[in-house]
């Protein structure tokens, strides 16, 4: 038996596997040096049972302000109150890409208390975005190892313009999926869903997170303490992403809002889907915007 | 508060397989997606309705049912608004209302209330483990089909806290109900921190747990209960292959969709 190799193994060192018995194939925390270099931070933070921890942390968290929440719908079938939509945001700045999952899964939990859909599937990509993109652009408007929670005029215009990135490509993402499905026009969901998260995300958030960063950060719970490995892209790529995420989800929005209450006709559609109530129009113009977006997104 | 929908009985529904059931709601949102005519809705409608009584379902459907009924009219509006084809009935500034307007209108919130009937028919017959392991054999990684899983036995918990620091805080004389919508929500984040933090404590003990247990070992992890494919988890896929197919040919020779 290879001794070396299982004493080196982190289950051996605490004492969790046998002696004599074989190490399993792959760690459960994979040490930083184990790590692919080359993976994207969403998929390397499953090797970490923390960062796992903290997904479904953040997932039920959300999930518990979401659904009492649910029965006082502002639109019934459309939308309801969601006081619980700063959690996403909130979270983001603490625990990084888990906080991108958990809300992902989050969103689903809450669905599930509500009635689930097809749309779901794109409110699941929407939310991962919602929670991903907040922490992502703050690394660059903000100063390396800024606070969020200072309260000056500069630091807030910063945390606005994150969440503000964040909201609006969970708002195209669902709007733009649930017009793609035929459940609702792009102009009802697109702009209740930027509306929603953003007055969680400037009445709610910034209070929690005032409150609970600190303590989590002398916990050393933040994603930088419990993954260093990852490691922040070259400034010009982000900035390039940064672009694009922006320009992507501006683009998605007007057009999606123009086309869907048939403001605008784009004469690059084909006439066939020109016509009222333009979900293929809708459909055609906004996806490459959500592409470019999404592209954006991942260059962050 | 509700914090399942998922009930306990003996019917075929919930006796089949987690991926059936899962396919069922697939047929389902993939079948009312082809037709916006409400009159080729209603097979649907019924077959829900046979399907509710079956499993014992109706105590969810009677919770939801203003849900149900109230969502109707809302999309009604939101898609005789951008329907602007047919003769008019009323033709007044940005409103342009006609017959085909009203059924194309209808035809959509019918649909949305089909898409959630059937969903509170899986989640009446489906447990969590059920779903996390349909999850699992529709290849989701093992780890977040157990994040999902882990998450949903979290809710209660994290909700059961919350309304006990919020009437702890009543106790001392903290008022929730006082101001503005803004202003009450406002209120709810002292009673929010303690649930956060609370919930912070438990991230290295679990994590500890976890890997006690060997989680990520890299070793597939067996399951609790078996679940196989019977001559009913056949029969009921072919009878939703066949409702997919009618209702894509439904859609394939012009019947599912509203004229002008």
């Amino acid at each position: 038996m290879n001794t070396e190799k299982l004493s080196a193994h982190p289950m051996a060192i605490r004492g969790v596997i046998p002696q004599g018995s074989r190490a399993p194939h792959r760690p459960a925390t994979a040490p930083p040096s184990a790590a692919p270099r080359r993976a994207h931070e969403l998929r390397l933070m499953w090797r970490n049972t923390r960062m796992v921890v903290l997904s479904v942390l953040t997932a039920a968290l959300y999930a518990a302000v979401l659904v009492p929440f649910k029965v006082v719908p502002l639109i019934p079938g459309v939308t309801e109150l969601r006081p619980g939509n700063a959690i996403p945001v909130v979270c983001s700045f603490l625990f990084g890409p888990a906080a991108a999952w958990g809300s992902a899964i989050g969103n689903m939990i809450g669905d599930f208390f509500g009635g689930v859909g097809p749309g779901d599937v794109f409110g699941f990509f929407a939310n991962l975005a919602y929670g991903y993109i907040p922490y992502k652009v703050w690394t660059i408007v903000a100063a390396p190892d800024q606070s969020p929670v200072a309260l000056t005029p500069g630091t807030l215009a910063r945390y606005v313009l994150a969440a503000l990135a964040a909201s609006m490509l969970c708002a195209d993402l669902v709007g733009w999926g649930d017009n793609l499905l035929a459940l609702r026009p792009f102009w009802v969901l697109g702009n209740i869903i930027i509306m929603n998260n953003m007055v969680a995300a400037i009445v709610l958030a910034p209070l929690l997170l005032a409150a609970i960063y600190p303590r989590v950060r002398r916990a050393h719970l933040l994603f930088t303490d419990l993954m260093p490995e990852i490691e922040a892209s070259a400034r010009p790529r982000r900035l390039v992403g940064f672009a694009m995420l922006l320009g992507g989800e501006v683009t998605a929005w007007l057009a999606g809002n123009l086309v869907s209450a048939g403001y605008w006709r784009p004469a690059l559609v084909p006439a066939a889907f020109n016509v009222a109530p333009y979900t293929r129009a809708v459909a055609l113009t906004v996806s490459p915007a959500i592409v470019i977006a999404i592209i954006g997104m991942l260059l962050l | 508060m509700l914090t399942s929908l998922y009930l306990d009985r003996a019917s075929a529904i919930h006796r089949l397989h987690p991926v059936v059931k899962l396919f069922g709601l697939f047929v389902v949102f993939w079948s009312v997606f082809w037709v916006d005519r409400p009159l080729a809705l209603v097979p649907i409608a019924v077959l829900l309705i046979l399907a509710a009584q079956v499993a014992g379902a109706w105590p969810n459907f009677y919770a939801f049912r203003w849900f149900l009924i109230l969502m109707i009219p809302p999309t009604m509006i939101e898609w005789m608004a951008v329907y602007r084809q047919g003769p008019p009935l009323i033709d007044f500034w940005f409103i342009h209302l006609s017959g085909a307007a009203l059924r194309y209108g209808f035809g959509k919130g019918l649909r949305l209330a089909e898409l959630l009937a059937a969903s509170i028919l899986f989640l009446s017959t489906t447990t969590v483990e059920d779903f996390s392991q349909s999850l699992i054999n529709l290849r989701i990684p093992y780890r977040v089909a157990f994040a999902m899983s882990l998450a949903f036995r979290l809710v209660p918990l994290f909700m059961d806290s919350a309304l006990t620091v919020v009437q702890a805080q009543r106790l001392r004389g903290y008022d929730f109900d006082q101001g503005n919508v803004f202003e009450r929500l406002r209120r709810y984040v002292p009673a929010m921190i303690p649930v956060f933090m609370g919930a912070l404590r438990r991230v290295n003990n679990m994590a500890m747990a976890l890997e006690a247990r060997g989680f990520g070992a890299g070793v597939r992890p067996t399951n609790l209960s078996a679940y196989s494919m019977t001559r009913r988890d056949v029969v009921a896929c072919a009878l939703l292959i066949v409702i997919g197919t009618v209702y894509f040919l439904l859609y394939l020779y012009g019947y599912g969709a509203v004229t002008p």
